[in-house]
């Protein structure tokens, strides 16, 4: 990958070599998982769930995202969710939701990031 | 070549979701064929048809409709055996958690997000064991079906030897080889099909019938101007002829390969005491009643009706009806009630062997001619 791009994403906090990595290379793969990420619904699925407090929606939102954070290496939102999923897990709604306020610019820069990498191809 | 098609080669993904699955894909895909479930419900449907085709499940643990722990309930309770290794991947840290699956039968567990390299050395090392395993297994089976095939050959060697042999003998009294094929059959009936056998396995009675067919081996020491004599014999002339029994005897003895065999203590019996009769006036030993193994009796009663109802130098054939009532009255041997009551249950059966075999006679004669 050309650096520019690496630095785009490096920007949305993707450590893109790792996530390469996990890849076993496949850039192909990397650009179809987040493009998928775009269209992902989880995020606002699990604001829903917070605003409904419905804690097991919330949950199966929050477990998903830190899968997709975790396997794209977006570590700063997969740290996040690891604590938020373990929250929720021990039933403290209150504080799960707390983190929301940390998890929305950075989820928001990492949408923007992928845009722009977008862009580039 | 050929073994590696026929080992397992495909890798069920299990996981509901679809980022997770095309990681792991990702991984395999280039040396194996992917199969994907999204929960444990479908991980079952397409487990069940292609089980065979499977060398490994890597296992997600929360899923909705059926998670993985479920799905390791579920295959334990169909009666899966451990034959295709299961791992769980799983951002999943809690031991007890953990304990429960590999109670379960998990191989191993991968934490997400998973690092490639390692994902697939532990996967792999896996698999690479089950399938030598499986060839090991594979090839086992193999050598035991040889062996197997050759213990059978060296039966179907050694009965071929002992027919051969009684036969040869028969032979030289003019009589045709189905004689010795009778005894068998009839020996075999009366052990197997009335109450006499009592107690006697079905492979031992088959051992009894086969040594039966060396009854007359002894004969081979006896001269031909006396076994194929026409006439009534002398006294000295039948000294000699109740001879064959005790040389019977010891020619089987001096056989290594025969004292072996596990027809011996049978055969030996038979060849020694078959003309011995139930009052004790019969031969070599006077044996009397129940002395004689019951075996040996019947036996003994096989030959007299054989003899009875096939023509021979010195007799014509008598009829069934005849022979039978020769036995039953004692004008011909001697024989315990125990052993004419079997006898008169097996008698209408005993008389089907002749009607198979009398045209085969009929036609050995032709060829003769």
């Amino acid at each position: 990958m050309e650096q520019s791009r690496m630095d785009k994403l490096s920007a949305g906090g993707i450590d893109v070599q790792e996530a390469l990595d996990r890849l076993m290379g496949n850039e192909k793969l990397l650009q179809r998982l987040l493009e998928k990420l775009l269209s992902d619904e989880n995020f606002e699925g699990l604001k829903a769930a917070f605003a409904a407090e419905d804690q097991e929606k919330a949950f199966a939102c929050s477990h998903t995202l830190k899968g997709v954070f975790g396997n794209l290496s977006a570590k700063a939102l997969f740290a996040l969710f690891s604590r938020q999923v373990e929250l929720l897990r021990a039933g403290s709604l209150q504080e799960a939701r707390e983190l929301m306020q940390e998890a929305e610019p950075l989820y928001q820069r990492l949408l923007e990031a992928i845009r722009a990498y977008e862009e580039g191809v | 070549m050929l073994e590696q098609t026929k080992l397992p080669n495909t890798i069920l993904i299990v996981d509901d979701n679809d980022i997770n699955r095309m990681v792991l894909a990702n991984i395999f895909s280039d040396s194996y064929r992917i199969l994907e479930a999204e929960n444990g419900q479908e991980a079952i449907s397409l487990l069940l048809p292609n089980a065979k085709d499977i060398c490994a499940i890597l296992l997600d643990v929360m899923m909705p409709v059926m998670d993985g722990m479920a799905f390791l309930e579920r295959i334990r309770n169909l009666g899966w055996n451990g034959g295709i290794p299961v791992f769980l991947i799983t951002a999943e840290t809690d031991t007890s958690v953990l304990s429960h699956a590999y109670h379960l039968g998990v191989m191993d567990t991968i934490q997400k997000p998973v690092v490639p390299y390692i994902v697939r050395r532990r996967v792999e090392s896996v698999i690479e064991l089950f399938r030598a395993r499986k060839r090991l297994r594979l090839r086992v089976e193999e050598q035991q079906e040889q062996i197997d095939a050759q213990a059978r050959r060296i039966i179907e060697l050694n009965m071929g030897m002992i027919e051969a042999l009684s036969t040869a003998v028969e032979f030289r009294s003019l009589e045709s080889g189905n004689h010795v094929r009778r005894i068998h059959d009839i020996t075999k009936c009366l052990l197997l099909d009335t109450e006499l056998g009592v107690g006697i396995s079905y492979e031992t009675i088959e051992v009894i019938a086969t040594a039966a067919i060396m009854h007359d081996v002894g004969k081979i020491a006896i001269p031909d101007a006396i076994l194929n004599k026409p006439g009534k014999l002398t006294a000295e002339e039948f000294e000699i002829m109740k001879t064959h029994t005790v040389r019977g005897a010891e020619f089987l003895q001096s056989i290594p390969q025969m004292r072996d065999h596990e027809s011996f203590r049978y055969a030996y019996e038979i060849a020694r005491h078959h003309h011995e009769r139930f009052d004790g006036r019969g031969y070599p030993d006077g044996l009397k009643g129940d002395e004689i193994p019951v075996w040996v009796q019947a036996v003994s009663l096989a030959d007299v009706y054989d003899a009875l109802v096939s023509e021979r130098v010195y007799k014509r054939a008598y009829s069934f009806e005849e022979a039978a009532r020769m036995i039953e009255t004692g004008e011909c041997g001697s024989f315990g009630p125990r052993l004419l009551a079997a006898f008169r249950e097996a008698e209408p059966k005993l008389r089907s062997f002749y009607k198979n075999q009398r045209e085969g006679e009929v036609h050995g004669t032709e060829q003769d001619g």
